[in-house]
């Protein structure tokens, strides 16, 4: 153990080719996909927590049980669609990165928006109240809602770029976790484990638990800055 | 000024039934009554923060509202004033007034309930009104921070000329700042009266009121 350790730290210390390009694909993959879904979810939550419209509580449960979809069922439809026998197989995405951030995406927007939309609808009809009865135009409104969920918005995008991060089933099935290509930091901890060669998957398990470490740190800041 | 009568119901449940009515404009209005009268909800539907269920927009008047809760923006206090403003010299007086002076670069998020509520006051005066409806504007407010309130709504609504609808539950505060009272009761509108003959009111409900109320 300790020598793996010691391995490890090597490894890192090293800038060693493999680990590089792992890191490297997991920077885009995990980079794209957060900010997407960050693109996509925030709005939507934003939508869901300000309106009233009918149906709008259906699409809440919705969004609610996508948050809690098993990456490997997200894996599956995926695979299925872009296979050789899915209606997709034309695009030849594959085993490739672009097919894994699209996943991604799907799994991550509904986690963005459903963080965002019980936030908005706790302040949204208080701001509404203030705003109307200053007699203020909605682009000020709108403004002023914004500007309150500033923190939120930071706070759902770190949750979206931890699960993104994190995740393992959903990217092994489409990415195929294929060495130079599509391996990312989880995939390949699992690959290194099954082949016994310890020493790389603890070092990316120092840098996960690292990126981890930050992305706490950040949102304890963001909690403290928000509450000011 | 002429309200058109309005209803709302909630869950099928009427909250409240308004009749159409002629107020006298420049006066200041004090609404009472018991919790779950519809108090709020009236003000909420005259200031056209919430929809009728029957009737058209009630008024359509120039009309500035404060919530019963009031809302911290993200920024200091001088901006949250200027929000409905911008006009500084006229925020800084009406800080002075409401005490706020030392608070003013200080950001709104961090204020006690008094403290808002002094800010959401002096932020809504900011403007010039033909309409103001003041949800309990004094609730969260101390003695002296309410007395400060009282004084600039009166200064203002002489200055304006302005209609002043406040929801109050003192009656205390029912008496010094209105020229009439209106008492509703399960969404009902059961008395009109002026503020001097509150000594001989009409119905028993309205007695009972003030008898409990009044002691």
């Amino acid at each position: 153990m300790q020598t793996a350790l010691e391995k490890a730290i090597e490894l890192i210390a090293s800038g060693n080719a493999e680990l590089i390009n792992i890191l490297n694909v997991t920077a885009i993959m995990t980079l794209s996909s957060s900010v997407l879904a960050l693109l996509i979810g925030v709005p939507l939550g934003v939508f869901l927590g300000a309106s009233r419209f009918p149906g709008r509580k259906a699409l809440i449960v919705v969004n609610r049980t996508l948050m809690g979809m098993p990456p490997v069922v997200c894996g599956l439809i995926f695979y299925i669609l872009f296979s050789g026998v899915g209606p997709f197989r034309a695009a030849h995405l594959l085993f490739t990165v672009k097919i894994m951030i699209i996943a991604q995406v799907v799994l991550i927007t509904p986690i963005v928006a459903g963080t965002m939309e019980p936030y908005v609808e706790g302040i949204c009809t208080t701001i509404k109240e203030n705003t109307r009865g200053l007699g203020l135009g909605r682009g000020k409104s709108f403004f002023l809602l914004c500007n309150e969920c500033v923190y939120q918005v930071f706070s759902s995008y770190l949750l979206g770029f931890s699960r993104s991060i994190a995740e393992v089933g959903c990217v092994a099935m489409v990415g195929g976790a294929i060495s130079w290509k599509t391996n990312v930091m989880t995939t390949a901890i699992m690959e290194y484990t099954n082949k016994g060669s310890f020493s790389i998957g603890i070092a990316l398990g120092l840098i996960l638990l690292a990126i981890a470490l930050l992305i706490n740190i950040l949102l304890s800041l963001i909690q403290r800055r928000a509450s000011r | 000024m002429i309200i058109r009568g309005l209803t709302k119901t909630y869950n099928g449940r009427c909250v409240v039934e308004l009749p159409s009515m002629e107020l006298n404009d420049g006066r200041i209005y004090a609404i009472v009554g018991t919790n779950g009268s519809g108090k709020s909800t009236m003000v909420k539907l005259l200031a056209g923060i919430e929809k009728p269920d029957t009737g058209r927009k009630p008024l359509d008047l120039n009309i500035g509202y404060m919530p019963q809760q009031s809302y911290a923006f993200r920024m200091n206090v001088l901006k949250n004033i200027m929000l409905n403003g911008d006009d500084a010299e006229r925020a800084m007086v009406l800080s002075e007034k409401m005490g706020l002076t030392a608070l003013l670069g200080k950001s709104a998020k961090t204020l006690s309930g008094g403290e808002l509520a002094r800010m959401a006051l002096c932020r809504l005066l900011m403007k010039d009104y033909d309409v103001l409806f003041l949800d309990e504007p004094t609730a969260a407010m101390d003695i002296e921070a309410t007395a400060k309130s009282e004084a600039l709504i009166k200064d203002y609504q002489e200055k304006t000329g302005c209609t002043v609808f406040i929801v109050s539950h003192s009656l205390q505060q029912a008496k010094r700042m209105s020229d009439e009272v209106i008492f509703l009761s399960e969404g009902r509108l059961a008395e009109r009266c002026p503020t001097n003959r509150l000594d001989a009111p009409e119905t028993d409900e309205f007695r009972r009121f003030l008898e409990f109320y009044g002691s």
